[in-house]
């Protein structure tokens, strides 16, 4: 699937994925989509929350062992 | 619906109060909830510019540059004192517990660095950007002899409390650290 940015914070603890992601998110447009990739043990209930918070929608959520990749509409 | 707010106080100097003080803003923030932090007594020493002790001594009250916010004919020899012996500096904050004379917040640093968890320093700076607003308490700027220049973060409001009754009132929820 073809997404707008490609985020990628494997490596990174909370709340730097956060982080990352809202700066992100507020330069796009609704409508538009980001691929998050990372491995924090809270990395998918975190990106969760943020949605719930700011209602964006995902899409998609994919795990590879540790990795999780999710795909967020804004 | 309103937009949600948050209110942070940080009393403490500590590194590990501060660091969860941080941790917080930067969270809410991140997920688009406004946030003020407001800073007392030893709180605003994680904010403060590192000076040496030379440029300390060297320091005289000059009325243009810190008179804003400050009363300075009742100025004495403390508050000089008070800036020498507590210099602050968000890379040289003590430990609330297991501080072992210095000893102590530098494996912490470590620790953090080891595990890619962001310092306090880069914290400040990143909830600055995702527009978390300082605020000071106006008092202990003046009994501690503090200046607006000495602070890391542009854009401290220094205010009293009628404005942090006002900024908790509003606000859904508020944190004393």
């Amino acid at each position: 699937m073809s997404v707008d940015i490609e985020i990628n914070v494997v490596g990174k603890a909370c709340p730097m994925p956060l982080i990352t992601l809202a700066k992100e998110v507020r330069n796009l447009e609704q409508g538009q989509t980001v691929r998050i990739t990372g491995n924090d043990p809270i990395f998918e209930e975190s990106i969760v929350e943020f949605c719930r918070e700011g209602c964006h929608e995902i899409v998609e959520t994919k795990r590879e062992g540790k990795t999780v990749t999710m795909i967020i509409t804004v | 619906m309103d937009k949600k707010k948050v209110t942070i106080l940080l009393q403490s100097g500590d590194l590990d109060k501060a660091l969860c003080a941080f941790i917080f803003a930067n969270g809410y923030a991140s997920l688009g909830i406004e946030v003020k932090m407001w800073f007392m007594i030893w709180g605003y020493n994680c904010l403060k510019k590192r000076r040496s002790l030379f440029s300390l001594f060297r320091r005289k009250p000059d009325p243009a540059r810190e008179g804003a916010y400050r009363v300075l004919d009742t100025d004495n020899i403390l508050q000089p004192l008070v800036e020498t012996l507590n210099r602050g500096g968000a890379q040289h904050l003590p430990m609330s517990r297991l501080n072992l004379m210095g000893l102590g917040p530098f494996l912490f640093d470590k620790m953090l660095k080891k595990k890619s968890i962001m310092g306090l320093e880069e914290l400040i700076k990143s909830a600055d950007d995702l527009g978390v607003k300082f605020k000071m308490c106006q008092i202990c700027f003046d009994a501690l002899g503090n200046s607006v220049d000495d602070l890391i973060v542009p854009n401290v409001e220094v205010q009293g409390v009628a404005s942090y009754a006002r900024d908790t009132m509003e606000a859904h929820v508020n944190l004393f650290i």
